[in-house]
């Protein structure tokens, strides 16, 4: 587990200026930002940074870009809440406030020489993106790459210029929506119902999954009945922060902090601290 | 290192005086409706000596209720910060002991600034408690009635004059150059003093036992029926969270006070809310209050002495006597022993 | 009020709350105590720990209810059907107290005919509780000395608000449960100072401390201390006012301190009725929803901002201190009211509330020895007539204010409106934990807007499955004058047939569905029985849920959709 506090050693809780380069409209309530990287920041993939808006608040944004490909910073915001809806009317050429990076990031280097399944599910793909692109880089070092993103529909399919571009580089991408609908020509119905066509050895390889509560815990079930090792089920767990760095208490679950003990658990990890339960 | 010296009781006000010379002097003093409450003293001679426990606690001159931390406009952004030299006198072992765990917890890889600039420049000052509340169970968490280590300066009241342990640095600037006022020992005040302890470990009216719970809640042998009977009395008013000397959660807040400035505070928050875990959108992970109720537990009992290797209660029985539905911690313990 | 005072001659908790820990049954009707007055629920927890018997009538299972020996689940709006019920048993097992009803109460015969006809079995019909219930609460309730009973919004927010309260007063006089410590009637008044404001006159219909208007020697009194000859008819209520203003007969409003766009029925109307004003002055402590409305708008402090008494449900005076300087602009009520008065050629001279007190004490028998000198650590109970006497911890020791005790026959009338094919359900409203009557104070506090940010209506798991909607699905919920969309919260706290909305949201303002008819006494609005229509609004498949979060959404805005109405 790494533990990043550099950046800030004089005060826990000062946000950076970042510069927004670029706002991308991704579909009707997500938007991409694209940042300007504050000098010596530095992060993997899996991290995420408090965003805030002075006046409106904080809220914790997974980074979706890839630290060593990526020379900006991109993070993909929905529209829920009060300080999101106030993120989405900045405009390229305004700054905001970030800190970190903060949590633990995606464990890869187990899994080097091993297949490799992402499951994404919405805005989910975000983060995965961050570790999808950086695996992809150095394809060499780890066995066959498979990726099941589902989306409500059509219109909700975010990064799909990234998505050829791994389809090109030989990730077996599995692309579904809810309902099928017209024009469409890719799969239908929930990540889970593809889990079993993957061509990946199940017993040996790992798997990364990110999305909505309900599709983390069927997906990390289902793999797990497949035979896939409980250490092996990677996913991100979302909760209620304010600080990120362990102290406000919002994101506590049986003796764990999200934001410095996770935000990225193993199955085996979840079954043991009973945070997977509905 | 403990140093030991004697002060006799005419001369406190003296030696009080002095700290005031260079720091806010605080203390409990007693409200017209009878509240023990700590406060900034006016009149020395209006400090409560042997009082039962203040509510709030202590921990509010160190983690405030409210407590601003950037001030905001279009030209930047400001940090608040506040090192004012502050002595806190009168306070109680308990409060002590869960001082010393807040430091260990705001410390640490993620170090607290605003937390630790207000902790190191306040020095406490504990009386050792002669006469427990009916509600104090501190003896059976170690954590009370006297301390052994952990202190700034702790006083024992032994009659016409007070036994002085000082137990850290500050403690010892607090004492300097008043060589006429602390005087050496005898040894009829050590034994006088171990007397004291003796005769208020026995006044204890609470005890409670702590051997099993650890074991009996990791193994899971404590039925959910029995939290089902906490969390029925619950009022979720959050007094327990916002009144216990270890409870830490803060959430922060923006304040604008006009379009275009304003101030980033933190504010004391509970656990007790369901709305304290809320996701985007509206998702409550813990919407039962069963299971807010049995983490905060689960925090005291298990969790707090997996991280620390002691128990998240120092047994100053404030969470009992704030609740309306009179849920009892001591009970609790006991009852899961 | 009016109920209570037609039968004992003065409207207030008999009892004082440190009684209640003692008392043997505590018959609880209409009130939401452990969440709503959570001190006096603590009181009646330390009760049930001491082996008191906890009754509950309440059509919502509710916090208190769940520590209730016996949790009667009436309709809404059936209390009077219920406590004539529990009566009839009584008086048929010979349970009345004979001695206390002969000495000290009149109208005993009369009232005695209407409840004869109120068999449990009929009671059983009316209110959907078994008789064999009703008749183990009589028994409970009359044989226990030590017998509490409490009441509150869900008995006077009825069309039959008042006849509800006098069957409770008629309850405890035909079993002497009052005059006594631990025996008493205790309506627990909903806001911090409510009691205060009535016992100040804050009424149409009567001087300080309920001396009436109609009664020439107050008006002499008070006229010769104000130097003014006093009108003889009674004001208007609120709703009464909103009517008159809406048919041009008023054209000039001053409120303080409330926010009927919020918190009163039929809010559309009440809008139309404010907007034909030609003047209006809104003092609030903050910009509320009708303060918008306001072509003036005049700043009071808070609480703890200013010097002064508040009376709490036990009749308590408590002072209040100022410990935070007002802001600039803002000043207290009293203030305001001098020197508004002032100017309109009224020269009020006070140096400070105290100064008010004085004359309030002069004025007042019931506060005539309350002084702020003597209120300083735990405040006085009135009635307290001189400045010797210790205050009052329970009412009607010897005899009643007015004498003798009135029994006054309540027939049970069915709430004003009903279901039917088209709108199936009753909807009740009420108060949530985290909020505080309108929000004006408690949005802005941070922690407690997190905790209940939307809107939502509660109902039965079986009324769900029917209608095919899950927790959180998005309903529309209709009335015979409008209809509000809101989230659905499935829970069997709520019986088949019955759904509650909270008041408090301005986004969803439930007031712009229920039913403006009044109780003829008291004017009081029926809040709690409005015959509705549930319907799940359609998603398309894939549609994420809107949230009806969004603060921009305006009164007015919402109000286009119900220009016409549809009663």
């Amino acid at each position: 587990m790494k533990k990043n506090n550099a950046g800030y050693p004089k005060d826990l809780y000062l946000p950076l200026k970042a510069k927004i380069l670029d706002v991308v409209a991704m579909t009707s309530d997500v938007k991409l930002f694209r940042l300007e990287k504050p000098e010596g920041f530095h992060y993997s993939p899996g991290q995420f940074i408090m965003v805030s808006v002075w006046g409106a608040g904080e809220v914790p944004i997974s980074i979706a870009s890839t630290p060593g490909i990526h020379d900006v910073m991109d993070v993909c915001i929905r529209k829920v809440g009060h300080v999101t809806s106030v993120l989405h009317e900045l405009k390229h050429g305004d700054h905001l406030w970030i800190r970190g990076p903060l949590g633990n990031g995606f464990p890869f280097e187990d899994a080097s020489g091993r297949d490799m399944l992402f499951v994404a599910g919405g805005i989910g793909i975000a983060p995965l993106r961050s570790l999808v692109n950086f695996v992809v880089n150095r394809k060499d070092k780890f066995g066959k790459i498979a990726l099941i993103y589902g989306s409500r529909n059509p219109s909700e399919v975010l990064f799909m210029k990234d998505v050829l571009f791994w389809i090109e580089k030989g990730v077996e991408v599995t692309l579904t929506i809810d309902v099928k609908c017209d024009g469409w020509e890719h799969c239908a119905g929930l990540v889970t119902e593809h889990l079993d066509k993957q061509k990946i050895s199940f017993k040996t390889g790992y798997s990364y999954i990110c999305g909505p509560h309900v599709m983390i815990s069927a997906s990390m079930r289902d793999l797990s009945l497949m035979g896939m090792p409980a250490e092996n089920i990677i996913t991100t767990i979302e909760a209620h922060m304010k600080c990120g760095v362990g102290k406000c208490g919002h994101c506590y679950i049986d003796g764990k902090y999200v934001c410095t003990d996770g935000p990225i658990f193993s199955y085996a990890e979840i079954k043991k601290i009973g945070i997977a339960g509905p | 290192m403990t140093d030991y010296h004697v002060l006799y009781k005419r001369h406190l006000s003296y030696w009080l005086r002095q700290l005031r010379r260079n720091a806010d002097l605080i203390g409990p003093l007693r409200s017209l409706e009878g509240d023990i409450i700590f406060s900034s003293i006016e009149n020395i001679h209006e400090i409560e000596l042997d009082c039962p426990a203040s509510i709030p606690s202590p921990k509010e001159f160190i983690f405030p209720q409210k407590e601003e931390m950037y001030r905001f406009s279009d030209k930047g952004v400001a940090i608040l910060s506040n090192s004012r030299k502050r002595i806190i006198f009168g306070v109680r072992s308990c409060d002590i002991s869960s001082i010393a765990l807040l430091d260990r917890f705001y410390g640490g890889l993620y170090e607290d600034n605003f937390y630790v600039n207000r902790r190191k420049n306040t020095v406490f000052i504990s009386i050792a408690c002669n006469n427990p509340d009916p509600t104090c169970f501190c003896l059976g968490l170690g954590t009370g009635p006297f301390l052994d280590a952990g202190f700034d300066i702790q006083l024992t009241d032994i009659g016409d004059r007070y036994l002085v342990q000082v137990g850290s640095c500050e403690g010892n600037n607090s004492i300097k150059g008043l060589k006429h006022i602390f005087m050496r020992p005898q040894k009829t005040d050590y034994d006088e003093q171990y007397e004291a302890n003796l005769s208020s470990q026995s006044r204890f009216e609470k005890r409670i036992t702590l051997d099993n719970v650890r074991q009996k809640m990791l193994e899971g042998r404590v039925d959910d029926s029995f939290w089902e009977s906490v969390a029925l009395r619950c009022f979720e008013c959050g007094g327990c969270v916002y009144e216990c000397p270890l409870c830490t959660c803060f959430n922060v807040v923006d304040w604008k006070e006009s379009e275009d400035r304003g101030v980033r505070m933190r504010i004391w928050d509970t656990c007790m809310f369901k709305g304290f875990t809320k996701m985007a959108g509206n998702v409550l992970p813990a919407g039962k209050k069963i299971l807010r109720t049995k983490r905060w537990y689960f925090h005291k009992l298990l969790y707090y002495p997996e991280q620390f290797g002691k128990f998240g209660c120092v047994g100053c029985g404030r969470c009992t006597i704030t609740c309306p539905g009179r849920i009892d911690m001591a009970t609790i313990a006991n009852k899961l022993d | 009020m009016a109920g209570l005072a037609s039968a004992f001659g003065s409207g207030a908790m008999t009892n004082s709350i440190s009684e209640i820990s003692d008392a043997r049954v505590v018959f609880v009707i209409g009130s939401n105590t452990t969440e709503q007055h959570p001190m006096i629920g603590m009181h009646m927890l330390d009760a049930v720990d001491k082996g008191a018997t906890l009754i509950v009538a309440d059509p919502r299972r509710t916090q208190i209810a769940k520590f209730a020996q016996i949790h009667l689940s009436h309709k809404s709006g059936t209390d009077v059907a219920l406590l004539n019920g529990i009566m009839n048993v009584i008086i048929n097992e010979g349970l009345v107290d004979i001695p206390f009803v002969k000495r000290r109460t009149e109208n005993f015969d009369e009232f005695e005919k209407i409840v004869k006809e109120y068999s449990p079995g009929v009671a059983e019909k009316i209110t959907g509780v078994p008789a064999s219930e009703i008749k183990r609460v009589a028994r409970i309730y009359a044989a226990e000395k030590r017998s509490m009973l409490f009441y509150s919004m869900g008995i006077t927010q009825h069309i039959t608000g008042v006849d509800n309260v006098r069957s409770c007063a008629n309850l405890v006089m035909l079993t002497a449960h009052i005059g006594q410590p631990m025996s008493g009637l205790n309506p627990l008044r909903g806001q911090n100072n409510v009691q205060g404001a009535c016992d100040m006159g804050a009424l149409p219909d009567v001087f300080s401390g309920y001396q009436r208007v109609s009664d020439p020697k107050a008006r002499r009194k008070f006229g010769h201390a104000w130097g003014k000859k006093l009108p003889a008819g009674a004001g208007m209520t609120m709703i009464e006012m909103f009517d008159a203003a809406r048919a041009g007969g008023i054209k000039a409003m001053y409120i303080m301190g409330e926010n009927p766009v919020i918190s009163d029925p039929d809010t559309s109307r009440l809008i139309e009725a404010v907007n034909k004003l030609d003047f209006l002055v809104v003092q609030d402590i903050f910009m509320s929803d009708t303060a918008e409305l306001a072509d003036v708008v005049l700043p009071a402090v808070t609480f703890a901002e200013k010097d002064g008494t508040f009376t709490n449900t036990e009749r308590r005076v408590q002072k209040i201190r100022k410990i935070i300087r007002p802001l600039y602009g803002a000043l207290p009520d009293w203030k305001i009211i001098s020197e508004l008065s002032k100017r309109l050629g009224y020269d009020m001279q006070y140096r400070g509330p105290h100064e008010i007190m004085e004359e309030i004490a002069l004025l007042t028998p019931s506060y005539g020895g309350i002084l702020h000198h003597r209120l300083d650590r735990f405040g006085l109970q009135w009635p307290c007539p001189d400045i010797n006497h210790e205050g009052t911890p329970f009412l009607h020791r010897k005899k009643f204010a007015k004498g003798l005790g009135t029994f006054n026959p309540v027939e049970f009338i069915p709430p004003a409106e009903n279901v039917d094919e088209e709108y199936p359900f009753i909807l009740t409203t009420g108060r949530l934990y985290f909020r505080y009557h309108t929000g004006t104070m408690c949005k802005r506090t941070s922690t407690l807007e997190r905790e209940e940010p939307e809107c939502f209506v509660e109902i039965n798991p079986k009324d769900a499955d029917k209608l095919g909607i899950k927790t959180r699905s998005r309903v529309k919920v209709r009335s015979r004058r409008g209809e509000i969309t809101v989230n659905t919260l499935v829970t069997d706290k709520t019986p088949e047939g019955i759904v509650f909305i909270p008041f408090h949201f301005r986004e969803a303002a439930v007031n712009l569905i229920t039913n403006p008819a009044v109780d003829p006494v008291a004017k009081i609005p029926e809040f709690k029985v409005c015959a509705v229509s549930i319907a799940p609004v359609m998603q398309n498949p894939g549609e994420r849920q809107k949230s009806c979060y969004d603060r921009k959404n305006d009164i007015k805005a919402l109000l286009e959709l119900y220009e016409e109405p549809k009663a």
